[in-house]
């Protein structure tokens, strides 16, 4: 969710409104914020699943330390996507351990 | 191979202000930082300042940062952006990654003021989406405009956890809780209190026993903890969130000083492990510097003032500034640093138990085990008078250095004194124009207007207020008291917004004038 006006900030400034693909699904995102404002704003938030107990990952430092929030960012595994700005037509996808590619069962 | 009189790495508050001063000296700085933006911590900073005028007191932190930024601007002063300092070597050879290739550049000196990152705390659940750090959460509304989640709670009851709880309201979410494993609020009580008044319920000796949710959190469960931070069964209270916050401490992030070799040091004063330092920031080698969290855990406004010291020291050595001039510069700003670093807050009373203010008046119990201070406490301080008429309030109990108000009141009915940390008193002598000026200035939000008797049986209390949407003239409502439960029915019977009052509207309500001095918050309602 967005905060449209705020009591101190007012309102924020914001790119271009673009559409871009999550797991192949379209949504839409302002050029220029961190992928992962994108996704969050979507409701998106789980980036990816850990390799070998498939556990969710998200958001959690927001500024490109943690690196838990890394996702397939146009084939390229591993981007942080809380630094990664969106561009247009950017192709998103969870990432599950070091792929784009979901795993043929569930590992729990 | 590229030569700078200085570089510095991390263009954050200490960092700025370092090369600020360097580059008036005429020195040629270049600041690196990995950030895509300059400014570090400070544009996510969106309350006002404590301290005085020097320290830039009741100016909001990001303001401080456009002024840095401004300066530094002006002055010439190289910042490059997305460039990572990677190593750091001896003859002050730097190494930064920019983009995909990696530069070499000598400097003449070094200052390293990369800041800290923030603890964490594990717990089952604690890898779930949805638990966050303060500072991530602070990132996504206050740089983003994304709001964190719907309802939260936060961990932590230091300066950042319940500065983060405030502008999680501010943004729009609701706040559940506060938890902290300490027996005490950590930080600030005019913070934990302007929290407390809005209906967030403190539990201190509390800490997360899980995080609830199969994909993300959908809730969280505390429990009470003895005295060896274990939960007691029996204790635990579930609340549904889709966030939780984790505002559990910062740490140095010292790894480029002691790659460089600089003598290190864990200690737990400075919380955590840090170059050693001299009195300007020099570490052990001479001409390598470390100003600002990286040499120990304190304020952004101290880190600017250590970053100017860093700067100025950087250019006696290189013979930009006389030794004479360099050191007057330096003192005065010492001078600045150590009004910063006086009260009960200060670096050296870390995890010490303060039962007395200076003035000997005992601290307020139930502020630190309840985040407010309770109706028969409040009578004690010196901010709390009586007159006939329109006079100020003001809550502020602890020592800490900040003295806006004295300057703010245009009749002088606020006096702290030459001591910054003294708690403010009201001169009843003088005669209160109900202006306004000092409940705005207050960084603190601890300072009330109040009528204590209108004639026709109300009482009126203009209160600062920086929530949307602003209530106005007219609106009904119920008055929530100190520890923000609903005490009386309200009506909002004036709104003020001015520029000076830098987005703190003031706004006035008319209680029942048995509530003047137990009201504190309006929330637009239904009457109780």
């Amino acid at each position: 969710m967005r905060i449209n006006e705020h009591p101190i900030l007012g309102t924020y400034e914001k790119g271009e409104l673009v559409t871009f693909t999550f797991d192949g699904k379209e949504l839409e995102g302002y050029a220029g914020e961190p992928i992962a404002m994108a996704l969050k704003d979507a409701g998106v938030m789980v980036h990816r699943y850990t390799k070998k107990q498939h556990k969710p990952r998200g958001i959690f430092c927001a500024i490109g330390r943690c690196t838990d929030c890394v996702m397939v960012v146009n084939g390229q595994p591993n981007v942080r996507t809380c630094i990664t700005p969106l561009e247009a037509g950017m192709e998103i996808c969870t990432q599950y351990g070091v792929t784009a590619k979901q795993p043929g069962g569930e590992t729990e | 191979m590229k030569r700078y009189d200085l570089i510095i790495a991390g263009a954050g508050p200490a960092g700025l202000s370092a090369a600020i001063e360097a580059a008036k000296c005429g020195m040629k700085v270049v600041v690196y930082d990995e950030n895509a933006r300059p400014g570090g911590q400070l544009f996510k900073q969106i309350h006002k300042f404590f301290g005085s005028k020097e320290h830039k007191a009741k100016i909001r932190g990001f303001h401080i940062g456009e002024e840095l930024l401004a300066e530094a601007a002006d002055l010439g002063v190289e910042v490059v952006l997305n460039s990572v300092v990677i190593g750091l070597f001896p003859e002050k050879e730097v190494t930064v990654k920019i983009d995909n290739h990696v530069e070499h550049v000598k400097g003449d000196t070094i200052l390293i003021a990369t800041g800290a990152s923030e603890n964490m705390v594990t717990f089952p659940g604690w890898t779930l989406p949805g638990v966050i750090g303060a500072g991530a959460a602070q990132t996504m509304m206050n740089l983003h405009g994304i709001l964190p989640g719907k309802k939260v709670l936060m961990l932590g009851s230091g300066n950042v956890g319940l500065v983060v709880s405030f502008q999680l309201m501010q943004a729009g979410c609701e706040v559940v809780a506060l938890a902290d494993a300490a027996p005490r609020v950590g930080g600030y009580g005019v913070h934990a209190s302007k929290v407390a008044r809005c209906g967030v319920p403190f539990y201190l000796s509390h800490t997360i026993v899980s995080a609830d949710g199969c994909d993300h959190v959908t809730g969280v469960t505390i429990g009470e903890v003895d005295k060896n931070w274990n939960v007691i069964p029996g204790t635990e209270k579930h609340f549904d969130v889709d966030t939780i916050c984790l505002a559990v401490g910062l740490s140095p992030m010292s790894k480029l000083c002691d790659m460089a070799g600089c003598e290190m040091e864990d200690n737990p004063a400075k919380a955590g492990f840090v170059p050693k330092v001299d009195e300007f920031g020099e570490t052990s080698i001479p001409g390598i510097y470390a100003a600002g969290d990286v040499s120990g855990i304190e304020e952004a406004s101290s880190a600017m003032i250590e970053g100017r010291i860093a700067g100025i020291a950087a250019a006696i050595r290189l013979g930009y500034i006389s030794e004479a001039d360099g050191k007057e510069k330096i003192a005065e700003q010492e001078a600045a640093l150590n009004g910063l670093r006086q009260g009960m807050f200060a670096p050296g009373m870390r995890g010490k138990m303060i039962t007395e203010t200076e003035e000997g008046v005992s601290i307020s119990q139930n502020l630190l085990k309840h985040g407010f201070v309770a109706d028969d406490e409040i009578e004690r301080f010196p901010g709390i008078t009586h007159s006939k008429g329109i006079h100020p309030v003001i809550e502020c109990t602890q020592n800490i250095p900040c003295n806006p108000c004295q300057d703010a009141c245009p009749k002088h009915c606020i006096k702290i004194g030459k001591n910054i940390t003294a708690l403010p008193a009201v001169d009843e002598e003088q005669e209160c124009i109900g202006c306004g000026m000092c409940v705005a200035s207050c960084s603190g939000q601890a300072i009330f207007l109040v009528n204590e008797d209108c004639g026709d049986g109300t009482a009126e209390i203009t209160l600062p207020y920086e929530f949307l949407p602003l209530p106005k003239k007219g609106d009904k409502g119920v008055a929530l008291n100190r520890k923000g439960e609903q005490v009386c029915s309200a009506e909002v019977a004036d709104v003020r917004s001015a520029k000076a009052f830098d987005h703190t509207s003031l706004l006035t309500m008319k209680v029942p004038k048995e509530y003047a001095m137990k009201a504190r918050f309006f929330r637009k309602e239904e009457a109780v």
